[in-house]
């Protein structure tokens, strides 16, 4: 075991929990977002569909998906840079595990 | 004895061999390395698995229908059951998964310290599941009903027997393998009839693109009509309706035990991300398909089916009409079908339409099989839900820690049994569409688990007096208020029944935090243990420092 910086560690969890308030304020937006504002938007038209039907039925999808991979990436790679080492991790949680 | 009769109960058939081989190979092969470390399933696999045990008889049964009735108000299903896997990807799967227990009562009993706020989760995860697989029950009556053309009532009884004979012994081994067979069957199932009906009707073998035209068609018919357009918003409802049960959904999807569950398989916090990310575009596929599936089944009906005459009305329509959910009345005894004589269940749209479009006996007997696919793999999760529950959390941890590893298990396949049958019982009169079943137990579980582990995880200060009266509270306020909405009418800014869980989330948010704020602090073991859920397993958090393991011991 080797001691962290208090500093070093919290701007880990700082660094995660900002992407994640980013991706909130998009998924909030392409969802809750467009149906708030659905009348006005139905007024424009994407691949013959009216806007906010598009939205709701493909574009939020969509955009779901993607902030998940996203995600999933970007972590990686803030793991990677406070040098997090996967197959560790795997060993500490299959050791770890409650057993009954 | 038809043919249709003769394929679809083939291919049915033939695919429940395929579950059970794959179920039996991987247990022969599974004993021997039961215990090896990190030796997960990959999380492209976890993915598949998650799918077909979150997309149940509603979502391949039930979703396309609901949204042909309801047109753009039916998209809140769509948004709330894949916007979900935001909040449980971000804020709980890999949080849970770095706890390490089994199950989500276990969770609470721990982290809480609490073998009350333990017994009241495992109560409620029996509730939230016992509803939800009461829309599973109804689903397989709808199908099994066509399939021997008869009562949907009849049909639901033999897919009780058949559900609980499934998970009863089926469930309870590794049953992981069977469920990706099951997600890539109910995929094709559900993909091959929109493909064809979009070659049918516009001439592309690409439905996601070649739908949106017929979308504003359907609008230009439904004016001549008199009626309101297919896509125009909020006429079934008010706006607020749409974005509660659209919050509902979503949280609540957040918050499902047997779906949570699925993360505890897998190895890390990392892969439980990659799992929650492949998981949403698998399910992605099927929910992106189901709106255009609404929409060629509406096209259908409205321009070749409506307009024709009473006496000539094809073969399909009688199969239909035996099972109950279908009815062509003349009601102006004009001897003419009009589109507002036609009154066509939610639940039949996606069995129905194959039929209607003339796609061929092979691929209606395909979708009969996906659809029981999809029944079958998410009530054996949740009947596991359900036994974990009893077996595990209430029976093994509380009431007869000694008991012998036999007893569990037997305990645990009697109580899957009593909940099939007894859910088989509510689900012969199905008190609502299977859509709308569904949701309540979505409503269900937002306003009791998704509070208790969102503050749980994320707010060391909530302790066992917060996390009890939260989880009653918030059962009591979202019960009373499905009731209250769907039996007494009573309703606030037109939230009906399946938007309830936004009020019992407000509760039991508030309530969690009023108590726990009121009572004392949790003990600094249980506070520590919260924080180190911010960091990957390699950090720990212990008396106030941040330590990297890397493999030297001591501490």
């Amino acid at each position: 075991m080797k001691k962290i910086d208090k500093e070093v560690a919290d701007r880990y969890f700082r660094e995660r929990t900002r992407n994640i308030i980013i991706y909130f304020i998009v998924w909030f937006l392409v969802s809750f977002g467009v149906v708030f504002f659905a009348e006005p938007l139905s007024q424009y038209s994407i691949n013959g569909f009216p806007l906010h039907y598009f939205m709701g039925a493909q574009g939020a999808v969509i955009t779901f998906i993607i902030l998940l991979f996203v995600n999933a990436k970007l972590s990686d790679n803030v793991d990677k840079k406070y040098g997090i080492d996967e197959s560790k991790n795997e060993q500490i949680s299959s050791g770890k595990v409650f057993e009954h | 004895m038809d043919t249709q009769f003769l394929v679809s109960l083939t291919i049915i058939l033939a695919t429940f061999a395929l579950y059970i081989g794959i179920a039996i190979y991987n247990k022969a092969k599974a004993t021997s390395d039961f215990y090896v470390a990190g030796r997960g399933v990959p999380p492209i696999f976890n993915g598949m698995a998650i799918g077909a045990d979150w997309m149940s008889a509603a979502s391949f049964i039930g979703m396309a229908g609901t949204i042909m009735l309801l047109g753009y108000d039916g998209l809140a299903y769509i948004m709330g059951w894949t916007g979900g896997y935001l909040l449980l990807t971000f804020l709980l799967a890999p949080q849970l998964r770095k706890y390490g227990r089994y199950t989500v009562p276990e969770f609470i009993g721990d982290r809480f310290d609490s073998h009350t706020a333990r017994v009241i989760a495992a109560v409620i995860t029996i509730i939230i599941s016992f509803t939800y697989s009461i829309g599973q029950l109804s689903g397989s009556g709808v199908v099994i009903g066509r399939l021997f053309e008869i009562d949907a009532k009849l049909g639901t009884m033999i897919g009780v027997v058949l559900i609980a004979f499934y998970a009863a012994f089926g469930g309870m081994k590794g049953i992981t393998w069977t469920q990706v067979a099951q997600y890539i069957i109910l995929i094709i199932a559900y993909l091959i009839p929109v493909i064809f009906m979009s070659l049918q009707i516009t001439g592309n073998p690409m439905p996601w693109l070649s739908y949106g035209e017929l979308v504003g068609k359907m609008g230009e018919l439904d004016r001549e009509l008199g009626i309101s357009e297919y896509f125009a918003p909020f006429t079934n409802g008010t706006k607020w309706q749409f974005l509660a049960l659209m919050f509902t959904l979503m949280a609540g999807t957040a918050g499902l035990p047997h779906v949570i569950v699925r993360f505890y398989t897998v190895s890390t916090m990392k892969a439980a991300r990659w799992s929650g990310a492949w998981a949403l575009l698998f399910i992605g596929l099927l929910y992106l398909s189901a709106p255009a599936y609404a929409a060629f089944s509406r096209f259908i009906l409205m321009t070749k089916v409506a307009g024709s005459k009473i006496s000539e009305l094809p073969a399909w329509t009688k199969t239909w009409v035996d099972t109950g959910k279908l009815q062509v009345a003349d009601g102006n005894g004009d001897g003419i079908l009009q589109w507002s004589e036609l009154v066509i269940s939610n639940d039949i749209v996606v069995m129905a339409t194959p039929e209607i479009a003339n796609l061929g006996v092979f691929v209606i007997g395909l979708v009969a099989a996906g659809a029981m696919a999809a029944a079958l793999s998410t009530a054996g999760g949740l009947m596991i839900a359900i036994s974990s529950s009893f077996a595990h959390d209430i029976y093994y941890r509380v009431l007869k820690p000694n008991s012998t590893e036999k007893k569990r298990l037997s305990v645990a396949r009697w109580s899957i049994v009593i909940a099939t049958l007894f859910a088989g019982l509510i689900a012969l009169n199905p008190p609502g569409a299977i859509t709308q079943i569904v949701a309540w137990a979505f409503a269900l579980a937002t306003g009791t688990f998704f509070p208790a582990l969102v503050l749980g995880v994320w707010w060391k200060r909530s302790n066992a007096k917060g996390v009890i009266a939260g989880l009653l509270v918030g059962l009591g306020v979202t019960l009373t208020y499905i009731f209250a909405a769907k039996y007494g009418g009573f309703t606030i800014l037109g939230i009906i029944d399946t938007g309830a869980g936004v009020f019992g989330a407000a509760a039991a948010f508030l309530t969690n935090i009023i108590v726990s704020l009121s009572t004392e602090a949790p003990s600094q073991k249980i506070q520590e243990e919260v924080i180190d859920l911010r960091y990957p397993e390699q950090m720990v958090y212990k008396n106030g420092e941040v330590w990297m393991n890397d493999g030297t011991k001591e501490l």
